[in-house]
């Protein structure tokens, strides 16, 4: 090929300018002819922006090609993107050919705000991308190049340039490339650590194995031997999640009420995914979020741990840490006795004030004093069992569980189906009550009546799977 | 403004000989000092803003060469400033975004381009047409038609793009016309290289100034009855001699074909680099642009000159106006000259190209290759480009075949940290207790909460246009109606347009001014009221010019306040009080706080002094994966992680490290009762040594609390 077609796929404000005017700096500089041009626009914040250039080589460069100023599917000889979605979009319309296209892309995903505002797991699934992506392409050089950058301290798109350069993907030397970021005179030390980062990975590697995922630390919270024992009477699919189940219950309330966890889950246990399901859902639903358990969870060492490593900081530097809550009257009648509690909901319905009364604290958690306060809340763990909010919750789990051993009847896919109905009860104060409401919502529309038979639906399982996926993808 | 130029200001000072490389758009500005321009104004907008940007950031070399530049408050006050042309014998150029910036400034259009000029009057237009394009669809043609204007649509390369500024003063100046230059968004965008020449200071600028005003004449007044003679003398005159212009100075460039064709294409030169890219792929054309058959290409295409494209037609059976956009101006034209010169040749045009949009590659190539191996005989190689257009079509095919789904979109959206974010997540927020409102929304980086995750407004009708744009729709809501407007719109436009219209009428409803100091979509310019700038600016304040209005129900709410701003917004929609209830959103640009606030800290820094430095964080453990947060702030800060959680699916919220601790996220939590995961932690810089002994103490408790939970 005398002229190389080459298209950049980035997102606004990741520097695909920048990197594109490194290549026509390079080629500049090598005496070789190349013209570059965008649609930036408004996509600089944050929407997806291409960049097309078109290098002649040297014997091109001698005569006098005509450019053209966008890319045409099917023509174009490489891609580069800087995330998945974008590089399968290029695919998408035609850019990635696989008689024709090397695509270079990172594998890692910035989720786009359709993905995000989903309920549930909005977000397009990966392998089937990647997958995508290299079905598309001719040949290609995928890895995470945001993790590469991430760990030489570079940007993106310095270590993007040092890939086009190892993978020699252009009519322009490596050298000129990373004179180019030198010759660029901005930040330039960090974009050659990039650079050869990105240079390194290309040269070295054909697809970057994927880094090992961390693996979930299980609660340290000591099992005792009795709880232990029942857990591993369990079928063996349940046994792992019962055991966290049973390791998180001894932490939030004690060992009695994880031996109630485990009788809960024994008319399950002859069926081991819906034991597993339920065990799954049980141990949630069973420690819900109150104000206890926040402050429980918000007082950790752990948790400190994890604020420090979040901002980069050692034990001994001094940081400030703020917490964000807003109680209302709910969450207070949540705490009281039953009736006192429902009483205080009553009376502040009557006044109209139920919704709207709240206590907004902002606590200082780096401090003695602040700390104190929430510790001292988590001290009220005791006291939870005499609780309104316990007293529900309670009550709504064992109608949960009774509807899931009804819903067995029907058929094992059904009953999994209805313990899934769980995940639509999450979050806190309104969105937790407006989540109460689908769930009861669900409950009466498509449970209760395939349970009683009176409905004759061809697949309730399948049915009800589709309106919980509805349910949790549909932004409210 | 969003950037510094001072490279870009070097590559101005180029002098004769020395090669020039860099951005169209900065060619164009190079371009305008080599024609020796007196004065340059314009109003910012993509993909022009660039050129503005550069002559205010240039203010030096403006000064050494007496060149007046103004930074206009809309594109009405920059065409009229193409009134210093009609009376005396200097060059200048304004610049804007077409087609919306054209409809602003068509007033004193009109009554420029009937008057004519003497020195030579150019308007850089940023035809923001096609992919990327954000204004609506429609062709700049149609003013150059209806008003006697020249339009120049140069090949996109750079010296092509010199030479044709340079032409289009004196164009100008032979026919009196205003001369448009219409760039492509990418042609504003292409990098490329060109042999400058030597800057010419104006003979009349701010260094060499007159000594007296021009006589009182009245022909040059558009004003009758003189106006009518104007309009004749544009078509006897003015078009006549511009059409001599062009064709003794080759403007438009005819290419000859290589084989003898009984075909050739008529093509707006903006079209050249595509045209040319798909003959070459259908083996009509060479790598270095020689076709196989003729080519007229047209860098003026308005007006056509009737002797060239007569003379190019006679001898062909068929010629095929390329010419992108709806109408077909050109093609009309060139039907009634082939009928009236009494040619038997045939006019096609949008017969094989689409009617209407962009003319991509894609486009070209099918409307083309139909063309040739409909009309090509064995004179061309049909086998070549029937291979092309298979291969077109097997390529789409396979696209189109890719994905069972089509993929999210991704769309620009309020960056980061964004001060106007908040107030949608307010009017969301506002909106569960007052009910779903009327929202006219408004040009500006605002107009991004139309798209996911706020979804709000109900009509765009144009820039600072959002308060007017409601006037008959509020009498006849329930509830109060809300307009937004920047405040880049409010000066724009908005003033006069909506909110003096609004208080005329004793209108009622609720306007949100977004206060944030700059036109911040188009780069950050600045504006009357802008905090921070050395070179223009007055102070102007909103409020008190709002006050001076006459408007009695006013607030102004940090929009960061997100509890304070839903009870503004509540108060506003459901107060017995009538007339017009204005609140003033402040909050100043985060790119712009940002890059002063950096360097701010970079100092301190680098001086030891203590510096906190803050981002949010969400803890995995609390967080329950509901995502409420993020459809109500929306930050681009805010994703989403897998849950830690083996007990949980869904995924959690996650702070990235991009983060700037603009605070929403525990406004949010607050405002909207959401969840207690939110935190803000900060790290400490350079600390003295009692912080460090406190946290040392404070490390100790705490940790032996944690210890014991």
């Amino acid at each position: 090929m005398a002229t190389t077609r080459l298209l950049i796929a980035a997102l606004g404000g990741e520097g695909g300018g920048v990197l594109t005017n490194w290549l026509v700096a390079a080629a500049a500089a090598q005496g070789l002819k190349a013209q570059a041009t965008s649609v930036p626009g408004v996509a600089q914040r944050t929407g997806a922006t291409t960049y097309y250039l078109e290098i002649a080589d040297e014997a091109d460069s001698a005569t006098h090609p005509v450019f053209a100023l966008m890319p045409v599917a099917g023509d174009v000889d490489v891609v580069v993107a800087s995330e998945l979605l974008e590089a399968v979009r290029m695919a998408e319309r035609g850019f990635v050919v696989p008689d024709r296209t090397f695509l270079v892309s990172s594998t890692h995903r910035v989720l786009t705000m359709h993905e995000r505002i989903a309920r549930g797991d909005g977000a397009r699934d990966a392998d089937s991308l990647m997958q995508t992506a290299e079905r598309a392409s001719r040949d290609r050089f995928l890895t995470d190049f945001a993790a590469i950058a991430r760990k030489s301290g570079a940007a993106l798109n310095s270590v993007l340039l040092g890939a086009i350069a190892g993978r020699k993907l252009t009519p322009i030397p490596a050298e000129a490339l990373r004179d180019a970021i030198e010759a660029g005179g901005i930040a330039v030390a960090r974009n050659l650590t990039g650079f050869d980062a990105g240079f390194t990975a290309a040269s070295c590697l054909e697809r970057s194995p994927d880094a090992p995922g961390e693996t979930p630390a299980a609660s340290k919270t000591p099992v005792s031997t009795a709880l232990e024992e029942r857990v591993r009477a369990l079928p063996g699919e349940a046994r792992e999640i019962a055991r966290i189940g049973v390791a998180r219950l001894v932490d939030y309330q004690g060992p009695a009420y994880a031996a109630l966890y485990l009788d809960r889950l024994a008319p399950f246990a002859d069926e081991g995914p819906l034991c597993r399901e339920v065990a799954r859902h049980l141990a949630v639903r069973m420690s819900f979020e109150d104000i206890i358990r926040v402050a429980q969870l918000k007082t950790r060492a752990s948790r400190l741990e994890s604020v420090r490593r979040e901002i980069g900081i050692s034990e001994d530097e001094p940081f400030e840490l703020v917490d964000f809550f807003k109680p209302g009257i709910p969450e207070l009648a949540d705490m009281l006795p039953p009736r006192l509690g429902r009483a205080l909901n009553s009376w502040a319905e009557r006044k109209g004030i139920r919704e709207t009364a709240h206590f907004g604290m902002k606590v200082k958690t780096n401090t003695i004093l602040g700390f104190g306060r929430i510790w001292l809340l988590a001290k009220l763990k005791p006291w939870r069992p005499r609780s309104l909010r316990f007293a529900e919750e309670q009550a709504a789990i064992d109608a949960w569980l009774k509807l899931v051993a009804e819903a067995r009847a029907v058929s094992p896919e059904f009953a999994l189906q209805t313990a899934d109905l769980a995940r639509l009860v999450k979050g806190y104060g309104d969105t937790y009550r407006r989540g109460q409401e689908t769930y009861a919502r669900v409950v009466e529309d498509m449970v209760r009546p395939v349970i009683a038979r009176k409905d004759t639906v061809e697949d309730p399982a399948a049915q009800l799977k589709g309106a919980i996926a509805g349910i949790l993808a549909a932004p409210a | 403004m969003e950037r510094s130029f001072e490279t870009e200001i070097e590559l101005l000072r180029l002098g004769a000989g020395e090669t020039f490389r860099g951005e169209g758009i900065l060619a164009i500005t190079k371009a305008l000092l080599q024609s020796g321009v007196s004065y340059v104004g314009g109003y910012q907008g993509a993909p022009v803003s660039h050129l503005l940007d550069v002559l205010v950031s240039a203010r030096d070399l403006m000064g050494e060469m007496g060149i007046h530049v103004e930074s206009c408050a809309n594109e009405a006050s920059a065409a009229a400033m193409l009134a210093a042309s009609i009376n005396y014998p200097v060059r200048g150029a304004v610049t804007w975004k077409s087609i919306v910036g054209t409809n602003v400034a068509s007033d004193a259009l009109s009554n420029l381009a009937s008057t004519g000029v003497t020195g030579g009057a150019l308007i850089v237009i940023g035809e923001d047409f096609g992919e990327g394009a954000s204004v609506i669809q429609e062709r700049t043609y149609a003013y150059a038609m209806k008003s006697a204007m020249l339009l120049v649509d140069p090949r996109p390369n750079l010296g092509a793009m010199v030479d044709m500024v340079e032409h289009a003063f004196a164009l100008s100046e032979a026919s009196h016309m205003p001369a448009m230059m219409q760039l492509r968004i990418r042609a504003c965008h292409v990098q490329g290289e060109f042999t400058a020449r030597d800057n010419v200071k104006p003979a009349h600028g701010t260094n060499a100034k007159f000594r007296e005003p021009a006589d009182f004449f009245y022909p040059r007044l558009a004003h009758p009855p003189v106006i009518y003679a104007q309009e004749v003398n544009k078509v006897s005159e003015r078009i006549p001699a511009a059409r001599a212009y062009i064709r003794e100075h080759g403007l438009n460039d005819r290419i000859a074909g290589g084989k003898p064709s009984r075909l050739g294409l008529v093509i707006q030169g903006g079209l050249y680099n595509t045209v040319m890219r798909q003959l070459g792929e259908m083996g009509l054309s060479d790598e270095n642009g020689t076709p196989d058959i003729d080519i007229l290409c047209l860098n003026v295409t308005y007006p056509l000159v009737p002797e060239e494209l007569i003379a190019f037609a006679r001898d062909k059976d068929r010629v095929l106006v390329v010419e992108e956009g709806n109408p077909a101006y050109m093609e009309q034209q060139m039907l009634r000259m082939t009928v009236d010169a009494g040619l038997a040749t045939r006019i096609d045009g949008k017969n094989y190209l689409p009617e209407a949009g962009e003319y991509t590659g894609e486009v070209l190539a099918a409307g083309l290759g139909r063309y040739f191996l409909e009309n090509g005989g064995n004179i061309l190689d049909l086998d070549a480009i029937r291979r092309r257009m298979e291969r077109m079509e097997k390529v789409r095919a396979a696209a189109g075949a890719l994905l069972e789904a089509p993929l999210p979109p991704r769309q620009p959206t309020f960056c980061t940290g964004c001060p106007e974010r908040p107030v949608f997540g307010a009017i969301k927020l506002a909106e569960r207790t007052v009910g779903k409102v009327h929202v006219s929304a408004d040009i500006g980086c605002h107009a991004f909460g139309t798209f996911a995750p706020f979804n709000q407004g109900n009509s765009i009708l144009g820039y600072g246009l959002s308060l007017a744009s409601m006037a008959a729709v509020t009498p006849m809501q329930e509830r109060r109606s809300l307009a937004i407007m920047g405040d880049g719109g409010f000066w724009h436009n908005g003033m006069q347009t909506g909110v003096a219209s609004n208080l005329y009428n004793k209108g009622d409803g609720v306007l949100i001014i977004m206060n944030n100091g700059y036109t911040s979509a188009t780069g950050q310019q600045v504006i009357p009221s802008s905090k921070h700038s050395e070179i223009f600016g007055t102070g102007a304040k909103i409020a008190t010019t709002l006050e001076a209005m006459g408007v009695k129900w006013l607030r102004t709410v940090r929009t960061y306040s997100v509890e304070t701003m839903v009870a503004t917004l509540k108060e506003a929609f459901t107060t017995t009080q009538k007339g017009l209830k204005v609140i003033i959103a402040d909050g100043e640009c985060m790119l712009a706080r940002q890059r002063r606030e950096r360097s701010e800290k970079a100092q301190a820094l680098k001086e030891g002094r203590r510096v906190e430095q803050a981002k949010f964080g969400v803890d995995a453990e609390v967080c329950t994966g509901d995502h409420s947060c993020i459809r109500l702030s929306g930050c681009p800060s805010l994703g989403v992680a897998d849950n830690p959680d083996p007990l949980r699916k869904d995924p959690i919220a996650e702070v990235k490290q991009d983060c700037v601790a603009c605070g929403l996220c525990g406004e949010m939590a607050h405002a909207a009762v959401l969840c207690p995961s939110f935190y803000r932690a900060a790290r400490i810089h350079n600390a003295g040594w009692f912080e460090r002994t406190l946290h040392r103490i404070r490390t100790r408790v705490i940790g032996a609390m944690a210890g014991a939970a």
